[in-house]
């Protein structure tokens, strides 16, 4: 409903919310849980009516000029749980999750976080060649990803890909939905703009998940869009949108869930937006510092994490103190060790799968190439690194 | 919309000339030239505009595919019912077959729903239904990653783009991402099942964006296979054994052959291997290679070869561009010692460039003459200057004979 209501005000439709609420709202009792036709019904075509016949737009006259001013100053507004201070602030929204699963949900994101600090150093170190943290966004992952059932898919990127593994789930009644992420930058592409309007009109069980954290590398939101970000693309496509603070892991757990449920259920796409902000570097190939602030950055890190409000809630509830966070911070540093040791001790694949899965099945000419390196490195075998890979 | 109603506009045209390769005389299409001109030279001009550069010629029966159900391959197997189909028709076999034998196909594309701009889906919505049979938005490169997202899953997904003069929208999503599924997931996941088709090559008045063979600008890209069949029986058998490959495949459809070409094709379906050369005609002097409509120019060039300068040629429809049956090519190329490749894409970087590098490499101390290319020439397709830029039965000859005298 505040959907419709910000968008009828962005709109300034006369026919008050009616029309608006139709469109957006797409009320399961109004034509049924599987819609099987599209929205707009052929009207009764009569040439003695006034009324606008195109088949294009379902729409009354108006006969004042008067272009449509997209309202940015005041967006469409950020769904939340909890306060910075992991306070509940409205308790029907509690989603009430018992204690196991927001532990859960805790020590997924500790311990992604303490994966990024080791991962980054080994990158510093140069134990590998590049990595991507996290830092900050998260509740985006987490609080979506505990939505989700086991067997939904969840491609991270490809848009429009994501919206045909969609329609063959409808169509082989899989019972899954499908999860796309992607940052607000990535929505600038032409695939977005595809795959919102693919997911519409083929009405497929598709969550679209934007992380909207503020850059694209260092490209700010100023620079890589002049709307009202990404949710409220959504509504131009026919698509049901929402944005919520992705540094809430409940709100974001709530909106999935939801999501999840009526996309299954009426065959029809989700966008959410999380609002969220990237508090690390955009990879270990980048210093922000070179275009923006470090208070700005602290600012996050200090005032509104995802981490630090989840802590505070369950501090509140009395599922978790001082002593388990140390413990566990151990516990998750040793795992990662492990892990990361484990990995850095097995050698690399053998040369010759350069040429396999090319194809299923590898055609002449590449066998003829793969043959080609290995009388290669017989000869010139010393000159590359053979010993890192297996025999 | 435009481009919907230019197709449209071609399909009546085409209709109205008429099948076998020959154009009758449209009523009112000289009427603006009556204008500007006198009407003796408008009737002839009209007639010359309208003449195409080619001769179908179906390939003689029996042929040595299997159907489907027969396995070993017999040397001459009965092909079981047939029926008269021209090249839209044979595809339109090739797609109720697969419907009905795969449950999880689907077909989708821009304007497909209705039978599409050539008439290749005609009657299959209504016979599976409008969840397997559907139009799109407007949106090559939608198409086309939608189409990788059915095939990930595992479903059949048959995509149309309706010019492949329209698929470079798509180009980032068939290199980057359909090709490269498999081998960047170490097979963990693939869209082998995804075919893509779409209408290919000259067809008398297409123009820039009506006309192109793209082929070389995808042989360039591993992962993917490219097949271009020369007539009903080869698009039937070659485009099922796309949609059954496992691997990503663009078949382009000859669209001027469309009409043009009709011929005894089986009712069932049956299996054409893919990257394997055809050798239609033997010979022993000089081999041809070429593919889809140039197929039958060079195999005119053939005849005119042997009544003109008595010499015999090979002739070689190579069908499937990557990955390419080098051995048969060399093999013939060995025997003869020249080598004539064709195509209507221009010549820079077309794939005789390819057959041509290759060739020289495996048979070098066979060529009795330097492999000769006849192709378009470096420019966009042109619009009137169609008949003077496609590499005609005149141009083959004319190279051909320079190769026998060198």
């Amino acid at each position: 409903m505040a959907v419709a209501i910000a968008a009828a005000r962005v709109w300034r439709l006369n026919r008050g919310l009616s029309q608006a609420a139709l469109l957006l709202l797409r009320q399961p009792g109004a034509r049924g849980l599987a819609r099987s036709h599209p929205p707009r019904q052929q009207q009764q075509f009569s040439s003695l009516d006034d009324k606008p016949q195109f088949p294009g737009a379902s729409a009354e006259f108006i006969d004042k000029l008067e272009f449509i001013q997209p309202n940015v100053i005041s967006g469409i507004p950020i769904y939340r749980v909890m306060d910075r201070q992991g306070q509940i602030i409205n308790p029907s929204e509690d989603p009430h999750l018992p204690k196991e699963k927001v532990l859960k949900l805790y020590k997924s994101m500790t311990l992604l976080n303490t994966m990024d600090r080791i991962l980054y150093e080994s990158q510093r170190q140069g134990r590998i060649s590049f990595y991507m943290t996290n830092y900050g966004e998260e509740g985006t992952h987490v609080g979506s990803a505990a939505a989700l059932d086991n067997t939904d898919l969840v491609f991270g990127q490809y848009r429009e890909a994501a919206v045909g593994a969609a329609y063959a789930a409808k169509r082989a009644n899989a019972n899954r939905v499908v999860i796309c992420y992607f940052g607000e930058g990535a929505a600038s592409e032409g695939d977005a703009h595809a795959g919102f309007n693919f997911a519409a009109t083929l009405e497929c069980p598709i969550i679209f998940f934007c992380r909207n954290n503020g850059y694209a590398i260092s490209t700010p939101t100023s620079e890589q869009y002049r709307g009202d970000g990404i949710a409220a693309r959504g509504p131009g496509y026919g698509i049901m949108s929402i944005r919520v603070d992705g540094n809430d892991v409940f709100a974001v757990y709530n909106a999935t869930k939801e999501a999840r449920r009526r996309a299954v259920a009426e065959n029809q796409p989700f966008l959410i937006e999380a609002m969220t902000y990237r508090i690390g570097h955009h990879s270990t190939s980048d210093d922000s510092s070179a275009y923006r602030s470090v208070d700005e950055v602290n600012y996050w890190d200090k005032q509104d994490h995802p981490i630090s409000r989840l802590r505070h809630y369950l501090l509140s509830q009395g599922w978790w103190d001082e002593e388990q966070e140390k413990a566990w911070r151990k516990q998750s540093r040793r795992k990662v060790m492990e892990a990361f040791e484990q990995a850095e001790r097995k050698p690399k694949p053998n040369p010759n799968l350069l040429f396999s899965d090319v194809y299923q099945e590898m055609p002449a000419q590449l066998r003829k190439q793969q043959e080609s390196l290995a009388r290669h490195l017989q000869t010139y075998g010393e000159h590359y690194p053979l010993d890192h890979f297996d025999k | 919309m435009a481009v919907v109603a230019a197709a449209a506009g071609w399909l009546l045209r085409l209709r109205a000339a008429g099948a076998e390769g020959h154009w009758r005389r449209l009523p009112g299409a000289g009427l603006a030239r009556g204008f500007l001109h006198p009407a003796a030279t408008v009737e002839d001009a009209a007639q010359r505009r309208q003449v195409a550069h080619f001769t179908f010629q179906p390939d003689p029966e029996p042929r040595e595919y299997a159907l489907e159900t027969q396995s070993p391959l017999p040397r001459n197997f009965e092909m079981g019912q047939t029926q008269k189909m021209n090249l839209f028709q044979s595809v339109t076999s090739a797609l109720d077959n697969s419907l009905a034998k795969d449950p999880t196909a689907v077909i989708f594309g821009e304007d497909v729903a209705f039978g599409g701009v050539f008439r290749c889906t005609v009657g299959l919505r209504d016979k599976y239904g409008k969840d397997r049979v559907f139009n799109t938005p407007l949106c090559e490169q939608g198409i086309v990653g939608f189409g990788i997202g059915i095939a990930v899953t595992g479903a059949t997904a048959i995509a149309e783009i309706q010019f492949a003069d329209y698929i470079f929208p798509a180009f980032d999503q068939i290199v980057n991402e359909a090709a490269k599924y498999r081998y960047r997931s170490g097979d963990l996941f693939n869209c082998g099942s995804l075919t893509i088709r779409s209408p290919w090559g000259c067809v008398g008045h297409g123009a820039l964006y009506h006309s192109q063979s793209p082929e070389a600008f995808f042989a360039h890209c591993p992962g993917i296979k490219v097949v271009i069949p020369r007539s009903p029986f080869q698009a039937k058998g070659l485009l099922l054994s796309c949609i059954e490959d496992k691997n990503p495949c663009i078949f382009f459809e000859p669209k001027i052959l469309y009409r043009a070409a009709a011929e005894e094709v089986p009712i069932e379906p049956y299996n054409i291997p893919l990257s394997q050369a055809e050798v239609i005609q033997e010979g022993s002097d000089v081999t041809l290679v070429a593919w889809g409509t140039q197929v039958h120019v060079i195999r005119e060039v053939a005849s005119m070869a042997k009544e003109k300068l008595g010499v015999s040629c090979e002739v070689i429809d190579l069908r499937t561009i990557i990955p390419w049956d080098v051995d048969t090519i060399c093999k013939s190329v060995i025997k003869t010692g020249r080598l004539l490749i064709s195509h209507e894409a221009p010549l820079t970087g077309g794939f005789a460039s390819e057959i041509s590098s290759t060739v020289q490499e495996e048979c070098f101390l066979n060529l009795e003459a330097p492999i000769s290319r006849v192709c378009g020439y470096d420019t966009p397709f042109p619009h009137i200057f169609e008949p003077f830029y496609i590499p005609d039965k005149w141009k083959c000859y004319d190279a051909l004979r320079k190769m026998i005298n060198y």
